[in-house]
């Protein structure tokens, strides 16, 4: 498939890389093993997958603070993942993103989860304030 | 080493993002008080930028959140770099809960290691000028910031009570936003220092009679969970009674945690809703939520056990209030937690210091109770690894916020209320 989603708020440098699609809030200190990026918490949609290098792609936040140092926590043990598309987002997710210097946008149209399958490599430019699905 | 930090650089256009500086900010930015300044201002531009902030605004306090655990080796290289760049508080500024606890309870070790650089971070807190309180209530028992008042907070139980309770002003200010305002003495006008955003959008009717502390949390999940939004402001109303510091504290940390929101109203009881009319402030809200006393219980029976490992009792999350200390001394009184079981609670050095000399330290100690203090349980360091040594397989739990919070740590959680959590540690049937 190919297509394009439109953000409505946007930071930090564009990339590319494989989607990870959540089907429900996400918080770092909530659902994943920071130890290992894996999702750890039961019963998440994502439970089991790596975070590692891919898009993060989420309906809405959870919480909470931790996401203010964990995405750089993560950077630091190569464990981060490459960009945060969030729905609906909370300035946590912002701070974090910015101190790990890692892409994060929020609002989407057409709707994310309706249009992104989770595998599917997709580009993220917070200039274009756009996000373009590659395969 | 790579602190994540720039150096000065000269002079140079604001590129303020959609900020409008002053001469102080623009001076700032430019490098006159120094790179620490700098580098925070320039973190607060692109936060704010993103969020289309105009302008700063002073703020009076910050509360800062940032231990071993959440920051790992790389935050903690940051934080160094922040300190030999001459990084120093300019309003008082206090720290949350963190993740050591330093205590011999032999159930519940940490790591040696982590625990040195934990203190190595308090010890930077104290020469960065941050009042190294450790608490994630310090509107009960540090700085109480007035009506209309803007502070930078970076917890979010601190911010929905600030906001909501008395009327003061802040968003999450997560990781090194908090730091950042602190150093300059300001942080970017969005979010819930506009009067536009403080204004309800999600209509409550509470007809529950809300007799446990318990309570205040289910409510919190029934209006949060299904409205994840941090821009969200639910307005309760039809409550028939002043609800209690600690009541308005387990609803807010219940908000915060399951709805990501900051800030909540309360007709006739909190400052900026002394009307439906006020608080909504010409809003039509977007949803509507009845709360009666079958719902709360709702919440409590879509809780179950799991067979086969052991269950600890915790009161944690947020920290315990000197009341709370009361109320668990008198319902521990005369008894014993159970054989196989564990019960933990958690508070902060000054109610610890008071608890202490009226006598309900030892009570609860005599019960068998293990008391922490300036930590909050879920963000406890090496937790998953506690879990397994004890096997613990269930947690049990009067505080709807701990439930939620420390599933990644894999425990399967229950809500229950206060005194079914003593009983359930005091005799060890799982109810």
């Amino acid at each position: 498939m190919r297509g394009v989603i439109h953000v409505a708020r946007a930071w930090g440098p564009a990339v590319e890389g494989v989607a990870l699609v959540m089907r429900e809030g996400f918080s770092p200190r909530y659902d994943l093993d920071r130890l290992t990026g894996v999702i750890s918490r039961m019963g998440h949609s994502c439970e089991g997958e790596t975070v590692r290098d891919r898009i993060l792609v989420i309906p809405t936040t959870k919480g909470g603070v931790a996401g203010g140092w964990a995405f750089h926590d993560l950077l630091h043990k190569g464990i981060a993942p490459a960009a945060l598309v969030f729905g609906k987002l909370n300035p946590v997710m912002v701070q974090g993103a910015v101190l790990a210097r890692l892409p994060v946008t929020e609002g989407w149209e057409p709707d994310a989860l309706d249009v992104l399958p989770s595998g599917v490599r997709v580009r993220v430019d917070p200039a274009a304030r756009t996000i373009t699905v590659l395969d | 080493m790579d602190t994540g930090m720039s150096e000065v650089s000269e002079t140079r256009p604001a590129a303020a993002g959609t900020l409008r500086l002053n001469d102080e900010e623009q001076a700032m930015l430019r490098g006159d008080h120094g790179p620490a300044v700098q580098d925070a201002i320039r973190f607060q531009i692109e936060v704010g930028t993103f969020f289309g902030a105009e302008r700063f605004v002073p703020i009076t306090h910050a509360h800062v959140m940032g231990d071993i655990e959440v920051m790992g080796d790389g935050g903690l290289a940051h934080l160094r770099g922040m300190g030999e760049h001459g990084a120093r508080c300019v309003v008082p500024t206090s720290n949350n809960a963190h993740c050591m606890h330093f205590h011999a309870d032999p159930r519940l070790q940490q790591d040696a290691d982590e625990e040195g650089k934990q203190r190595e971070i308090l010890g930077r807190y104290g020469r960065m000028r941050i009042a190294a309180v450790d608490t994630c209530i310090p509107y009960q028992t540090v700085y109480q910031p007035k009506f209309g008042e803007h502070v930078a907070w970076g917890d979010t139980g601190t911010v929905i009570y600030a906001n909501s309770v008395l009327g003061a002003r802040t968003n999450f200010e997560a990781g090194k936003a908090s730091f950042a305002a602190a150093l300059t003495g300001r942080t970017p006008a969005y979010g819930f220092h506009l009067d536009a955003t403080r204004r309800g959008s999600i209509a409550v009717d509470l007809r529950a009679r809300m007799e446990d502390l318990a309570d205040w949390g289910a409510l919190g999940k029934i209006v949060g969970h299904p409205h994840q939004d941090y821009f969200a402001v639910p307005v309760f109303e039809g409550f028939d009674r002043m609800p209690l510091s600690d009541e308005l504290k387990q609803l807010g940390a219940s908000l915060a945690s399951y709805g990501s929101m900051a800030m909540f109203h309360m007709v006739g009881v909190t400052p900026e809703a002394r009307t439906r009319d006020e608080a909504f402030g010409g809003r039509d809200p977007v949803a509507q939520i009845n709360v009666d006393d079958s719902a709360i219980e709702a919440v409590y029976q879509s809780y179950g056990y799991k067979d086969g490992g052991a269950t600890i009792v915790v009161f944690s999350g947020p920290q315990l209030s000197l009341f709370e200390m009361q109320d668990l001394a008198e319902r521990f009184e005369g008894r014993r937690v159970a054989e196989g079981m564990a019960c933990v609670v958690t508070t902060n050095a000054m109610v610890h210091s008071d608890a202490e000399r009226l006598g309900y330290v030892a009570t609860l100690e005599a019960a068998g109770v293990t008391i922490l203090q300036g930590v909050c349980f879920y963000i406890l360091q090496r937790l998953t690894q506690i879990r397994e040594e004890n096997g613990w397989t269930n947690l049990v739990s009067n505080s709807g916020k701990l439930v939620n919070t420390i599933t990644a740590h894999r425990f399967n959680t229950v809500l229950r209320r206060t005194q079914d959590c003593v009983d359930i540690a005091c005799t060890g049937a799982l109810r």
